[in-house]
């Protein structure tokens, strides 16, 4: 379960990214995390995988308070988790089945674990046929695909996605929705920071809007809700 | 780590020292030049030493017996004397054994030995060792006070100046190793730094996947030994075809000269760079990780 209890976070330029936010997500929800840019969506996702810390509040993800983590346990967090970014984060070097089985390899997975579960994720993604091809050979799309893979590579119990669509086409966006779908339907709970207005009206899931920083609206099957 | 993420670090490691090439070389050329400075000190420190010590080891004193003396009076002294409580050990010669030991140790000297052959200009005497070098001059002034004795000679200053000068060399030399050590550690910090700023992206990915700290700074920590030691390996190369050299040099021009040999040497050179290679390069990853990789 993850926890946010009246948490704030204030930058050192004084601006608010989130204000006395507090909030509840079980295991196995989807969630979709929605507002105006610049709302606080980025800062909410950031706290989740302790890339920046609450200066008021507490954040708790399952066992883990994440204010008082030692570095040491910050790496234990994180292999509970599966991070997906806009931006994606490939590295360009190396090719699609390596991208996705150097998540393993730096966390001390055996060639046999890496060998056996690269494929079936990679399957899972639908891009077994192209595990040979480096970043710059797939559509943006396919990228996005490389970035899941490499996130649910590790059996995370969370999927944290900051708008992984942002850089697609609605066809393409809506592929990558079915797949978050799915990955949801096998068990892993799904928090999503999203733009993607049709999308979220269409699957009528969990949605937490956020507005200057404030959790405005959290509907149980609910809808976009902004002009995006 | 596992034998996986062993590899991982290792095939790391070679990759940032080859995409890096050239920073690497320069590194590599700066913690040379840095411990051949240091070697150089070491070669002059010890070979002072060297020097010291083979005046120490001969004879520590030598008393000179006016030759009016018996030869019982003589045998009194050395008797009497060898139970001093500073004398180690006390040996008589005969001036005839005098001569012959210098026509031995000069023996190209051919004026010298055809004079000893006329007559012999030396001395009956002593040579007289102690236990301890700062007892020589009281007890040149016991033997100077003996009736039989003409003249006592002995090293002392010479010794006291050579342990002098390489307590200062020592000290100039790791003043110096010092400020070398300084700029390595400035070159050294910035490859590892455009090393960390090469793979930022991968560091990214790793923190976000749940890499542990010390996994991901391994490469970097091996980067840095690595090239610490092989600037050390480099210095003792080039310390070592230098030595063998001078001393090949040294034996024809400076026969006389004691020069230490090149194992003595070596092994200090070795030893302190070496060390000073390894302490350096690890010193320089850590600094640089712990500004430029804030894990």
């Amino acid at each position: 379960m993850i926890r946010l209890d009246k948490v704030s976070k204030r930058y050192p330029n004084g601006h608010y990214g989130l204000v006395d936010a507090s909030l509840t997500i079980r295991r196995g929800e989807f969630v979709f995390v929605v507002g105006p840019s610049g709302a606080g969506k980025s800062s909410l996702i950031r706290l989740l995988y302790r890339e920046d810390f609450a200066t008021e509040g507490e954040v708790y993800v399952d066992q883990f308070k994440l204010s008082s983590l030692r570095r040491g346990q910050v790496a234990r967090l994180r292999r509970q988790l599966g991070v997906v970014f806009q931006d994606v984060k490939l590295l360009p070097n190396r090719n699609v089945y390596h991208n996705v089985a150097f998540a393993m390899e730096v966390v001390g997975a055996s060639s046999r674990d890496i060998h056996k579960r690269v494929p079936q994720v990679l399957e899972l993604v639908g891009l077994s046929r192209r595990r040979e091809n480096f970043p710059d050979q797939l559509s943006g799309g396919e990228q996005q695909r490389v970035g899941i893979a490499r996130a649910l590579v590790n059996n995370p119990i969370y999927v944290i996605a900051d708008e992984p669509t942002g850089n697609l086409d609605p066809e393409t966006s809506r592929d990558i929705m079915k797949l978050f779908v799915e990955i949801n339907r096998r068990g892993a709970t799904v928090i999503m920071a999203t733009h993607a207005k049709d999308i979220v009206n269409q699957m009528q899931r969990r949605v937490v809007a956020i507005e200057q920083g404030r959790v405005s609206r959290d509907d149980a099957r609910g809808v976009y809700g902004y002009e995006s | 780590m596992n034998l996986n993420g062993l590899k991982y670090v290792l095939g790391e490691t070679g990759r940032n020292l080859v995409s890096n090439s050239w920073m690497s070389l320069a590194s590599v050329s700066t913690v040379a030049i840095s411990m051949f400075v240091l070697s150089f000190f070491l070669v002059v420190t010890t070979n002072v030493n060297h020097v010291t010590a083979v005046l120490q080891s001969q004879v520590e004193m030598r008393v000179f017996v006016n030759p009016k003396a018996t030869r019982s009076q003589e045998y009194a002294l050395l008797k009497e004397a060898r139970h001093w409580p500073n004398v180690r050990k006390m040996d008589f010669f005969t001036k005839s054994q005098a001569a012959n030991n210098l026509k031995k140790e000069f023996p190209n000297q051919r004026g010298l030995v055809q004079l000893m052959a006329k007559s012999n200009p030396l001395f009956d005497g002593y040579d007289v060792f102690t236990y301890h070098p700062k007892d020589i001059p009281l007890l040149a002034k016991r033997f100077k006070q003996q009736s039989i004795v003409r003249t006592v000679v002995y090293e002392g200053q010479v010794v006291k100046r050579l342990t002098k000068l390489s307590t200062i060399l020592k000290w100039v030399g790791w003043g110096v190793e010092v400020l070398l050590g300084l700029a390595t550690l400035f070159i050294i910090v910035n490859t590892i730094r455009l090393a960390v700023f090469a793979r930022r992206r991968e560091v990214q990915v790793m923190k976000l996947v749940g890499a542990t700290d010390w996994f991901i700074r391994w490469p970097f920590v091996l980067e840095g030994l690595v090239l610490g030691v092989l600037g050390a390996l480099l210095a003792d190369g080039a310390v070592d075809a230098g030595y063998r050299w001078l001393a090949q040099a040294a034996g024809t021009a400076l026969p006389f000269w004691p020069l230490a040999s090149l194992q003595a040497v070596m092994h200090e050179v070795w030893l302190f760079t070496l060390i000073g290679g390894f302490f350096v390069g690890g010193l320089a990853s850590l600094v640089a990780l712990r500004r430029f990789l804030r894990v």
